[in-house]
């Protein structure tokens, strides 16, 4: 694993015991330069993950905390009227951010919703006809409450689309809880230093990109993505860009894994990441298992010619 | 050794074999076909693990030595078909208390086909042909099953079905184009199975015909159809009656043999105008064919195989075993006075010296009255319908003087009651006369195809006539004029046609009737087009398609169907050729895999390489694990990394030397 990645993720798991897998399909989406969605129960500790990524790639952090009256205006920003200068001038909103945590995004109405997903596809966010380019490298961790909670609009499959990787953080076991408890220590955020420059974060994405994929593993992703469209029990098949995810995000995995080339593993370890949230659509529950892209996974040997 | 409990492909092959032993119920011994049933509920039990040991070899060894020599004894009755048949029977059934390898298996699965075969030795009706059809498809089913046993039904059923329907070009092909060869062994022809008329005819018996709705030949006309009272088909003509019953005169048949014995038929002068017809004749095991007067065969074949003797009566030159085509012409305006009077007068004169005096009497008496022999003949009929004669299916007995009886007691009776007495008293008389069975009527299906019945059977007289020769006389029409003009069901009373249950009393059903009718069309058609099809309508066919047959052309057709045949099997295994042959890496990594399973380390299906590596780092020792994780890297190293050609060579070469390595080192863990 790269030296720096690895003081990376011990520093975060500091912050969120015992979630190393977590964590680790938490920078390889970063890597892959995608945005994430984690989605869980509140207090799960989704906004100190955040937290702790935007601390250690010492990238500048913004949080937008969603509700039902949230206007596009509030989070992109606006023009006011400077009666100095005699002129508008622009006010940028929380989104101008590199790493921006828009929690609960599925309490936000559909207006808000799809500017934030609109300015996560374009990198770009467009104001009184003037378009303003947001910082690179530009990140979204949304997170998203179980569907079933009340006072929530559900993201539709087009925009749960543009995000990489789903994540789930689930309840710590017994030990992590218990040192968690122990630990007692609220503050360790603040003390949190960057142990990876921003450039070199960028360097390291463009790394990623380099990864050998062989044909052979080519043809695996293909067989995954082609078996849920010609089976029944798949609602949403998966999409090119689906299968581009895959790649791209078993890249990143290798590369953390110090590998220049992918293997099967890597396609299986961050399938159901990938693949779960695209599988269900907005009918998707918190407590799923990833069973459909297990159940993907099961049907198709790596090896077979 | 493979196991039978919950082995389907096993339990199908079982069923299978149970239910063609016992369609072929008539030539296999039933001794056999117990043992058929010890087998079947042998391998059923241990399918359903009621009982978990199948039989020692030594026990089977025994039963196969006793039954061996039990089959020979009984084989000499046999003869060679039947007794191979019965062999063949009795071999699969102990094969199938044996059943214990694959080779044993395919061994029985084969046995079987051939024995489905063998089935149509004995039946090749539409219905038995799509019966051993099914029972193929179910055979094919169970090989399916035994290769790809994790296979869902419906996959496995779609695979088959496939196969069957990529089968059926090819099956027509070599259907149309093989050589038709005729059968190589002798047909049985035991006399239970000959069915129709018989050689003598007591009165009586045409009743029992005339109870069964069975087939007895199926015609098709060119051109216009004879009216129904002008239908009769003769078959046989009986010229010796012993007081009473009528058979083919003895005489009649040392005659034909000498006719036969010179190659000279008897031909006789046919002009006028005619019916020409194919009649396709059920089996019966017996070789006299049915014809209206006076016919000829026409076209080669059929003057071939057909022989007119001197009664105007046609036979085959072989027993009729299976379905006989036959393409002929009939004159009915010919006068049948073309043979040696002199013969057919001494034959047809004599009459048995005891019994029925009051007959006697009373031709003794009207003959007095009526010199002339249309006179008498007037008389004799106008009897018949001046007395209470009445037409019935259930005449009574009558053991003594039959004659007498008939005519003077009961005065009821059936068609040959009243042929057989009326002969009788025109030979009284000192006329020729003669008792001609055979079929009258018909039931017509189209405009030109009709269906004959055992039902339809019938019997009429001749009588010689100086100037005419022989004259048809038919009593029972005087009697009961219904039976010509519309079938026998009309001239029937209520009881009978009760007791005639043989015939469709379903005809009332309009659309029973008309299902009836379309299942008679099928089989009319199977029969003309598949079973009738013989050598010289492959060679109309090929004729046909390639014009005049020349050897260039015929050779170059036999070519083109031979390559066709190649081509059609070429299409279904095109996609197995055309798959990308496995490259090496894979091939060794494979091998290696399959070593590993020997220790019980198996990959899941769904699992990487490197994950499979790791676990069997955990369970493995390390003189597998070693050679394993080198195999595993190269792999991983020739799949999924950038490599050259040269590199790829060398990582191969590599992974040979460790697979053996790998397979030493699992030698000496087994040792």
């Amino acid at each position: 694993m790269q030296k720096n990645l690895e003081t990376a993720i011990v520093q975060i798991s500091n912050q969120v015991i015992g979630k190393n897998q977590q964590i680790k399909l938490a920078l390889t989406c970063m890597l892959a330069n995608g945005h994430l969605l984690i989605e869980d129960l509140p207090g799960m500790g989704k906004t100190t993950l955040s937290h702790a990524l935007a601390k250690t790639l010492g990238l500048d952090f913004s949080r937008i905390q969603f509700t039902s009256d949230l206007l596009p205006a509030d989070m992109l920003g606006l023009n006011i009227f400077d009666s100095a200068k005699q002129s508008f001038e622009f006010h940028p909103g929380p989104i101008f951010s590199q790493l921006v945590l828009a929690d609960e995004i599925n309490r936000a109405s559909p207006k808000t919703q799809s500017a934030l997903l609109e300015a996560m596809e374009e990198k770009q966010v467009s104001l009184d006809g003037e378009t303003r380019d947001l910082p690179s490298p530009f990140f979204v961790i949304g997170t998203q409450n179980p569907m079933h909670q009340s006072g929530t609009y559900p993201l539709p499959e087009s925009q749960l689309d543009r995000f990489l990787m789903r994540i789930q953080l689930g309840y710590p076991d017994w030990n992590a809880e218990k040192q968690m408890l122990l630990s007692q220590n609220t503050s360790a955020i603040e003390t949190t230093e960057s142990v990876i420059t921003v450039d070199e974060f960028v360097s390291m994405q463009n790394e990623v990109n380099k990864v050998h994929a062989s044909d052979a593993i080519l043809d695996y992703v293909l067989r995954l993505v082609t078996f849920s469209r010609e089976t029944e029990g798949f609602p949403n098949p998966l999409s090119p860009r689906a299968s581009k995810a895959t790649l791209q995000a078993a890249r990143a995995w290798a590369f953390l894994h110090s590998r220049d080339y992918v293997i099967p593993e890597d396609i299986q370890a961050v399938l159901p990441s990938v693949a779960e949230h695209r599988l269900r659509g907005s009918t998707s529950d918190f407590n799923g298992q990833s069973s459909l892209s297990e159940k993907l996974l099961d049907a198709i040997d790596p090896l077979a010619a | 050794m493979i196991s039978s409990a919950k082995n389907h492909s096993h339990l199908l092959l079982t069923l299978v074999f149970f239910i063609v032993s016992f369609s072929l119920l008539e030539p296999v011994m039933s001794w056999i076909l117990i043992l058929v049933i010890c087998a079947t509920v042998m391998r059923t039990a241990l399918y359903l693990e009621l009982h978990k040991h199948a039989p020692s070899i030594r026990t089977l060894n025994l039963l196969a030595l006793l039954s061996a020599i039990v089959l020979a004894y009984f084989s000499w009755q046999l003869g060679i078909l039947l007794g191979m048949l019965n062999l063949l029977v009795l071999a699969c059934s102990l094969k199938l208390m044996l059943l214990r390898s694959d080779k044993d298996y395919f061994q029985l699965i084969t046995s079987c086909g051939f024995l489905i075969g063998c089935g149509f030795i004995f039946q090749q009706g539409i219905a038995f042909s799509l019966f051993y059809f099914a029972l193929t498809l179910v055979l094919l089913m169970s090989l399916a099953t035994h290769i790809s046993p994790n296979l869902p039904l419906n996959k496995l059923i779609k695979k088959v079905s496939v196969m069957g329907a990529q089968a059926i070009p090819i099956t027509l092909l070599l259907f149309m184009v093989l050589p038709l060869i005729g059968p190589l062994w002798q047909m049985p022809a035991s006399k239970s199975h000959q069915t129709g008329l018989a050689e003598k005819v007591t009165p009586g018996d045409i009743a029992n015909l005339s109870q069964s709705a069975e087939l007895a030949f199926r015609v098709t006309f060119d051109g216009t159809i004879p009216a129904p009272q002008e239908r009769y088909w003769r078959a046989l003509v009986m010229e010796n009656f012993d007081g009473e019953s009528w058979q083919v005169s003895p005489d009649r048949k040392a005659i034909q043999r000498q006719y036969k014995g010179a190659n000279r038929e008897f031909s006789p002068i046919l002009e006028g105008n005619y019916y020409q017809y194919q009649v396709i004749a059920e089996p019966t095991h017996q070789s006299w064919l049915y014809a209206l007067d006076v016919a000829t065969p026409i076209g080669a074949s059929s003057q071939q195989k057909v022989w007119q003797s001197h009664e105007y009566q046609l036979s085959s030159i072989s027993p009729l075993v299976s379905t006989f085509q036959y393409e002929i012409r009939s004159f009915p305006q010919v006068l049948l006075n073309q043979t040696l009077s002199s013969v057919d007068k001494r034959i047809n004169r004599q009459l048995p010296e005891q019994g029925n005096p009051l007959t006697k009497q009373w031709v003794a008496e009207t003959r007095q009255k009526y010199t002339t022999d249309d006179d008498f003949i007037a008389a004799v009929m106008f009897y018949f319908s001046s007395q209470d004669f009445e037409y019935t299916l259930q005449p009574p007995l009558m053991p003594n003087d039959q004659v007498d009886t008939f005519l003077f007691v009961e005065q009821r009776g059936f068609c040959s009651h009243y042929a057989s007495a009326m002969a009788y008293m025109l030979r009284l008389g000192g006329i020729p006369a003669r008792l001609v069975t055979g079929y009258q009527g018909g039931e017509q299906l189209d405009s030109d195809y009709m269906s004959v019945y055992q039902y339809d059977a019938h019997a009429w007289i001749e009588a010689w006539h100086d100037d005419r020769g022989w004259i048809r006389y038919d009593p029972t029409a005087i009697v009961a004029p219904n039976r010509l003009e519309s079938g026998l069901r009309n001239a029937l009373n209520e009881a009978d046609l009760l007791l005639g249950s043989g015939f469709g009393q379903l005809s009332t059903v309009a659309w029973l009737n008309s299902l009836r009718n379309w299942l008679k069309d099928v089989d009319f058609f199977w029969t003309k087009w598949v079973l009738g099809f013989d050598k010289d309508k492959q060679q109309d066919l090929i004729k046909s398609l390639i014009g005049k047959i020349t050897p260039q052309k015929l050779a170059m057709f036999s070519l083109g169907a031979v390559l066709l045949i190649f081509a059609l099997i070429a299409l279904f295994f095109l996609p197995i050729w055309r798959k990308p042959k496995q490259d090496k890496a894979s091939y060794y990594y494979e091998l290696a895999e399959h070593l590993l399973t020997k220790v019980n380390l198996h990959r899941r299906a769904s699992q990487g390489p490197a994950d499979f590596v790791s676990q069997v780092k955990n369970k493995a020792p390390s003189s597998i694990t070693e050679p394993f994780a080198a195999i595993t890297d190269l792999y991983i190293q020739h799949h999924y990394q950038p490599s050259s050609i040269s590199q790829q060579q060398l990582i191969i070469s590599r992974m040979k030397s460790h697979w053996k390595q790998l397979k030493q080192a699992m030698k000496k863990q087994k040792g």
